[in-house]
């Protein structure tokens, strides 16, 4: 059952241990350089994370038996490391993107491990479905990533990972609405901590050299694969919709649009506020027919008033398939009752 | 001479020794699950003031049962978890999520027995139950196995109760909210000799 106290204590470890420690590392260093910045980005969403995650008690299993537990246990570590080594200096360009991609390719094939997916009995896919199917999930990840990385560099501002952190807390709130909390609940701690060393970062910006590559590239980078995660498990192993996950992942790619003509040269406060509206649209549309379907499906069951024509006294008896049968037995019972009387 | 005599003994006594170990493979008359005279259901708790009832539909197995050495019996049942099926589809889907069964990440909930002891009225069979992707030893005890000959089919049939916890096989402690962690499984199985 969705625990909201919870939620929100999660929340707020999350987010209070990731501020904690970028300020308090701009605090130790006060001439900070690029690598330092993303290094101190890196670790405290690290931070963050563990501490959201033990607050919200998910249990997860060493080694991982499930899609969750790889993608908190896996693939968000090695986003994290590969993030900490891509944000030295000295490491290429092209060095910090190899492994990026590389990470990309291999992120399907990770939460699909063991999964009926790749069992390849028979009412499963075949080999060459499958790997048609990891690879392009893969290559929407690598495209996601690139597009919010070049909008990144072209335009910066703090606003790109606040859309991913909007887009990330949406997808584990349509991922709860479609029956699978703790997957959904997952996404809490992610946003929350990206928020808050997003928040921070631009803080301890401020304070040293405008110039300074504030850790932006590290926050997408672990943003970007966080929501991508939450998604894939969402649909692959839960009741999420193709095209719901598609509109999730692909909505923070709406910032682009401050960048026609007409909004280019607005200032930085407009720009971040209107790269943020457009991206929670198409999101409030998803969540607002994701909750439309709870309603409708799940709410029954959990024996929600007024969700349901059925009467409270049947929520486990009362979903769409067995609605018209109640239907048909009381008109049923009215002729009965009419032949009778007759 | 005494070769070729010698050959025809050990050819002899081979032949023996083949046909007996044949004649003993035979003494164990081997069954199919048969799926139109036979039921996995189930019942768990439901805010522990009643039960919810559901069943498997797609189950398949394996006995072999040796009259003359039962310790040498065998039965092995497979159930796809996917065929849940609670009379109501929104809380079928429900169940097969991560939450509750992940029926896309452990399709399958299978025993297989490692030891079977007669006992009055039907046997003891210990065995490896896997549920969730945990595997776990219990010893179920399966009444029946008066067999039946039916338009010269024979048939044997076995009935058992088990009771499990779902915490025990992996389940999230946090998602057995107002579901039972106690399952009760009921298994009425008829074997069909091949």
């Amino acid at each position: 059952m969705p625990e909201p106290l919870l939620y929100l204590k999660a929340t707020a470890a999350a987010a209070i241990v990731s501020a904690t420690f970028v300020l308090a590392m701009a605090g130790v260093r006060r001439s900070a350089i690029a690598t330092w910045l993303n290094s101190t980005c890196v670790l405290a969403i690290g931070v963050g994370l563990a501490a959201g995650y033990s607050v919200l008690s998910l249990h997860l299993a060493w080694p991982p038996r499930n899609g969750l537990d790889r993608l908190l246990t896996i693939v968000v570590p090695l986003a994290l490391i590969i993030e900490l080594i891509s944000g030295v200096e000295r490491v290429p360009r092209w060095v910090a993107w190899f492994l990026r991609i590389s990470l990309t390719a291999t992120i399907p094939r990770i939460l699909l491990h063991g999964s009926v997916y790749l069992s390849r009995s028979d009412n499963d896919w075949t080999l060459w479905q499958a790997s048609l199917a990891m690879a392009l999930c893969g290559a929407l990840l690598a495209g996601a990533w690139s597009l919010l990385s070049c909008l990144s560099e072209r335009s910066p501002g703090v606003s790109i990972p606040l859309a991913l952190c909007l887009s990330i807390q949406c997808a584990g709130l349509t991922v709860m609405l479609a029956g699978y909390i703790k997957g959904g609940a997952a996404a809490i701690p992610l946003a929350a901590a990206l928020v808050a060393t997003s928040i921070g970062a631009k803080l301890v910006s401020k304070r040293t050299s405008p110039q300074t590559n504030i850790g932006w590239p590290a926050i997408l980078g672990i943003g970007v694969v966080g929501l991508f995660g939450l998604l894939f498990i969402g649909r692959f192993f839960g009741r999420l919709s193709t095209e719901r996950a598609i509109v999730m992942l692909l909505a923070p790619l709406l910032c682009w649009v401050t960048e026609t003509s007409l909004l280019r040269d607005r200032k930085p406060w407009l720009v971040g506020s209107i790269r943020l509206v457009f991206v929670a649209i198409p999101l409030m549309m998803v969540l607002a027919v994701a909750k439309h379907d709870f309603d409708r499906d799940m709410g029954p069951l959990l024996g929600v008033v007024g969700v349901s024509n059925v009467s409270p006294a049947l929520p486990l008896t009362g979903d769409i398939s067995t609605k018209g049968i109640f239907r048909r037995d009381r008109q049923e019972d009215t002729q009965m009752i009419q032949t009778t009387s007759k | 001479m005494r070769r070729v005599s010698t050959i025809a003994c050990l050819a002899l006594v081979s032949g023996l020794l083949a046909f007996g170990s044949v004649n003993s493979a035979s003494a164990a008359d081997e069954y199919d699950y048969d799926l139109v005279h036979s039921s996995v259901s189930f019942k768990a708790r439901h805010l522990d003031i009643s039960w919810i009832h559901g069943r498997f539909n797609e189950v398949s197995g394996k006995f072999s049962i040796d009259r003359d050495q039962p310790a040498k019996s065998t039965f092995a049942l497979t159930i796809q978890v996917a065929s849940v099926d609670t009379a109501n589809e929104a809380r079928d889907e429900h169940l097969r999520q991560p939450d509750y069964f992940d029926a896309k990440q452990f399709p399958t909930i299978e025993f297989k027995s490692t030891k079977v002891k007669p006992i009055k009225g039907g046997y003891a069979v210990t065995g490896d139950f896997t549920m969730h992707g945990t595997t776990k030893e219990v010893t179920i005890v399966l009444m029946g196995g008066k067999e039946h000959d039916f338009k010269k089919v024979k048939r044997v049939a076995f009935s058992t109760e088990l009771s499990l916890k779902r915490s025990d096989f992996g389940f999230d402690k946090n998602a057995i909210g107002p579901i039972g962690d106690e399952a009760l499984i009921l298994i009425d199985c008829e074997g069909v000799r091949k």
